[in-house]
């Protein structure tokens, strides 16, 4: 049932899963609770943050929203930037094993160390319990508190990636 | 001064109009300052929650709950804020703070925009996140209290108690000056209504003591006048009867002229006499009601003859005047008198004007007929007016005036129980007024002239009485002329005895009224009446008394014309009834 509604309209998803995840939910149904929660971060992240000017190549260049590896979101990503945009930006999916750098992502998900992509301006998130863990050298990784998605900033990673982060966004890392 | 005062009376009203605007701007002042600062209060608060809403914005897009609380939280740091709460896309609340005590935010969002509730202000401004509306905030400050703004006004209201008290005091201040002013007025009116009333007293005891003095003169002058004038008619009496004798006994006729002429002195100086009685108020007076209208009317002829061609006359008479008791031939004199003065007064012609009209009576006294004879001429001086009733007054050179016309006004006048009054002024002409006492008796139709015959007195016994010896012989002599048999008597004793007498047949009497002895012409007169009921009388003087009312009794004036004693004569017998 909650499938075919968020199917139906997603900002009513998005904020019935806001009201969801807000809720004390049981561990049984955290693991998809979970994947939803982060792929509406991901998207969300774009708003408070600025990449360098170099990061796009023309005005009307799209946004590349790059994930790594295997896919934990399946199409609740895709649900999440339809019909969205990223500053006026259309926003590209793309899914492949390993992003290496040039490969033009802006954002970029993934559970493998993100050390090889130092330097580029790209917003790397991760997971605190992937195998890199909160030393895969990720700008943002993505912790479990009281069985809600937070998350914490690398704000040197991501100084080194020449990202600029909202504050406002920086107010609500957790500490890693 | 007066414009100080007009001022200040003013005040009040002013002071009034100065309170009410301060009023009205202190009013207006007020609600000014407490719209700015609810406009001020709305504008801070505003900013605040935007600021809030800005802030919010990474916490709501992902869900931070604890930070979002964690932003509310620190605005416990003002106490102003009483509530905040930040709502989701869907309105719901999503974090909320409330400071100690107080209400909590409602549970679902309220549209974006300001409310005041009392005391409270509360804002909700949406939470924008790229264009979209991914939440709200709201926020809700307590207001200064009303008690507190209040106080700012205490100021302006202590003012406005300040001028209200001003305007009480001023106004009864006010209130009270005008009443003493209301009351001093009143007392200056009283007070020169009192001065006026005096003036007016004194000026008319002036008047009376004036008038008093006036008539005390004219008596004075009249009781003189009248003893000289007496004489003075028994004297010319005698001499007119002498020379009356002389002329029938005097065969010589160059001598008849001479006669003549004497006669006329006589004449003039009987006139002069009369004149003086008049005065005097010794004259005899025949008084019969008597309608002024026809007397002025049948006086026009000797009128226009007295006046000159260069003077109109003109005669008003009011209709339905009412009749009068007088002398008619003293009343025409005295018009007679008046008209001359007038024509003399007015050398260069003018307008002589006659009116008669009534006076109702008007407080004290009677109903009067007013007679007024006015001319345009020259008028009088104040001190030729004063003196103009005594005899022998006059501004007219020797020859022309004797100064005797208007003491025969004024005697006959006052002997008519009237009274004269002049108005005139240098340049203003004359007014002179005759106020007559009206009379209800009827007036009786003018009687038919009879024709006269001295011989009527042919064989008829007449008694005379009269003391002086000369008069006597002279009348006698006259009388026995007219064919009378005449009886003589020195006075009323002698007559009596006569009259006691039922043997000797008396046809009439004539007596002398002024006689030595207890008894005079008209105790005799009573008395013969008495004696011998409808014996004609004819009584003779020179002074009026009271005789003119005695029934049955005629008056013949003194000095008289022989032809005026043959028609009393006749008259007196042809009325009589005759008791032999
Ligand atoms: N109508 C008048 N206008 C102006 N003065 C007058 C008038 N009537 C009388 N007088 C003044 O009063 C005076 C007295 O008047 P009154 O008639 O007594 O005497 P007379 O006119 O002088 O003399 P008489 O009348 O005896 O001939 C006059 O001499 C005159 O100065
Ligand atoms: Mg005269």
């Amino acid at each position: 049932m909650e499938e075919r509604t968020l199917r139906w309209c997603s900002p009513l998803a998005l904020s019935l899963v806001m009201v969801l995840a807000g809720a004390p939910v049981s561990i049984a149904s955290a693991e998809p609770l979970e994947a939803a929660v982060k792929a509406t971060f991901l998207y969300k992240f774009i708003a408070f943050v600025a990449w360098p000017p170099g990061a796009f190549a023309t005005a009307d260049s799209p946004f590349r929203l790059c994930v790594e590896g295997p896919d934990p979101f399946g199409d609740l990503l895709d649900r999440a930037v339809a019909g969205q945009s990223a500053g006026g930006r259309p926003i590209q999916l793309m899914r492949r094993p390993q992003f290496e750098k040039g490969s033009g992502c802006h954002l970029l998900y993934g559970t493998l160390a993100m050390d090889r992509l130092r330097g580029e301006p790209v917003l790397t998130v991760s997971d605190a319990d992937a195998p890199g863990g909160s030393a895969a050298g990720a700008v943002i990784t993505f912790v479990l508190q009281e069985d809600r998605v937070r998350f914490a900033i690398d704000a040197a990673a991501a100084q080194g990636n020449r990202l600029a982060i909202s504050s406002k966004l920086m107010s609500l890392s957790v500490r890693p | 001064m007066t414009d100080l005062a007009g001022f200040w009376r003013h005040t009040p009203r002013l002071t009034l109009l100065a309170m009410a605007v301060l009023l009205i701007a202190g009013g207006l002042m007020a609600v000014a300052s407490e719209t700015a600062y609810r406009e001020e209060k709305v504008g801070d608060v505003e900013v605040q929650t935007r600021i809030l809403a800005i802030t919010t914005t990474a916490a709501l897009s992902f869900n931070d709950r604890p930070t979002a609380g964690e932003y509310l939280t620190a605005l416990s740091a003002s106490p102003e804020f009483e509530a905040a709460g930040i709502y989701d896309a869907g309105g719901t609340l999503f974090a909320a703070y409330t400071a100690p005590g107080m209400k909590p935010v409602p549970p679902m969002a309220e549209p974006p925009g300001h409310h005041f509730d009392d005391d409270t202000l509360t804002v909700n401004v949406p939470v924008m996140q790229d264009g979209h509306r991914i939440g709200s905030v709201s926020l809700r400050t307590e207001l200064e209290p009303f008690a507190r703004r209040a106080e700012r006004y205490v100021g302006m209201a202590l003012l406005l108690a300040m001028t209200l008290l001003i305007v009480l005091v001023l106004g009864a201040a006010q209130a009270a000056l005008t009443r003493a002013n209301h009351d001093l007025a009143e007392r200056a009116r009283d007070l020169s209504a009192a001065n006026r009333a005096l003036n007016a007293e004194i000026a008319e005891r002036e008047r009376v003591e004036a008038a008093l003095r006036q008539s005390q003169k004219m008596e004075a002058m009249g009781q003189l006048t009248g003893g000289i004038a007496h004489d003075f008619n028994n004297l010319l009496q005698a001499l007119s009867s002498c020379l009356q004798l002389v002329g029938r006994r005097a065969k010589e006729p160059s001598i008849q002229p001479l006669l003549e002429t004497g006669q006329q002195a006589i004449d003039r100086g009987a006139k002069l006499v009369q004149q003086l009685m008049a005065f005097a108020r010794r004259q005899t007076l025949r008084p019969e009601p008597m309608d002024v209208r026809d007397r002025l009317l049948g006086m026009a002829d000797l009128l226009t003859r007295a006046i000159r061609a260069d003077i109109t006359l003109e005669t008003q008479v009011e209709p339905g005047l009412w009749p009068v008791e007088v002398d008619p031939t003293q009343f025409e004199l005295a018009i007679l008198n008046l008209a001359v003065n007038a024509r003399d007064a007015m050398p260069e012609g003018g307008r002589l004007r006659i009116t008669a009209r009534n006076r109702p009576v008007d407080g004290a006294g009677g109903d009067l007929v007013q007679v007024t004879v006015s001319d345009t001429g020259t008028g009088m001086e104040a001190e030729v007016k004063a003196r103009v009733f005594e005899p022998f007054f006059t501004t007219k050179e020797v020859g022309k005036g004797s100064g005797l016309g208007l003491a025969q006004v004024y005697g006959f006048t006052r002997q008519s129980s009237g009274r004269v009054e002049i108005d005139s002024a240098p340049g203003q002409g004359t007014a002179v007024s005759l106020f007559l006492p009206r009379t209800v008796k009827p007036v009786a139709a003018p009687a038919k002239e009879r024709s006269l015959d001295t011989a009527r007195g042919a064989g008829r016994r007449l008694l005379l009485v009269e003391d002086d010896p000369i008069v006597g012989s002279m009348v006698a002599a006259a009388l026995d002329e007219m064919g009378y048999a005449v009886l003589r008597a020195g006075n009323a004793e002698e007559a009596l005895v006569l009259l006691s007498d039922r043997a000797l047949l008396i046809d009439i009497l004539f007596s002398d009224v002024v006689m030595p002895g207890a008894m005079n012409g008209i105790d005799l007169a009573h008395t013969a009446r008495r004696l011998r009921p409808g014996l004609p009388v004819v009584l003779t003087t020179g002074y009026s008394e009271d005789i003119a009312r005695t029934e049955g009794v005629r008056v013949l004036p003194k000095p008289y014309r022989v032809r005026e004693l043959a028609e009393l004569l006749e008259a007196a017998l042809g009325a009589g009834v005759r008791v032999r």
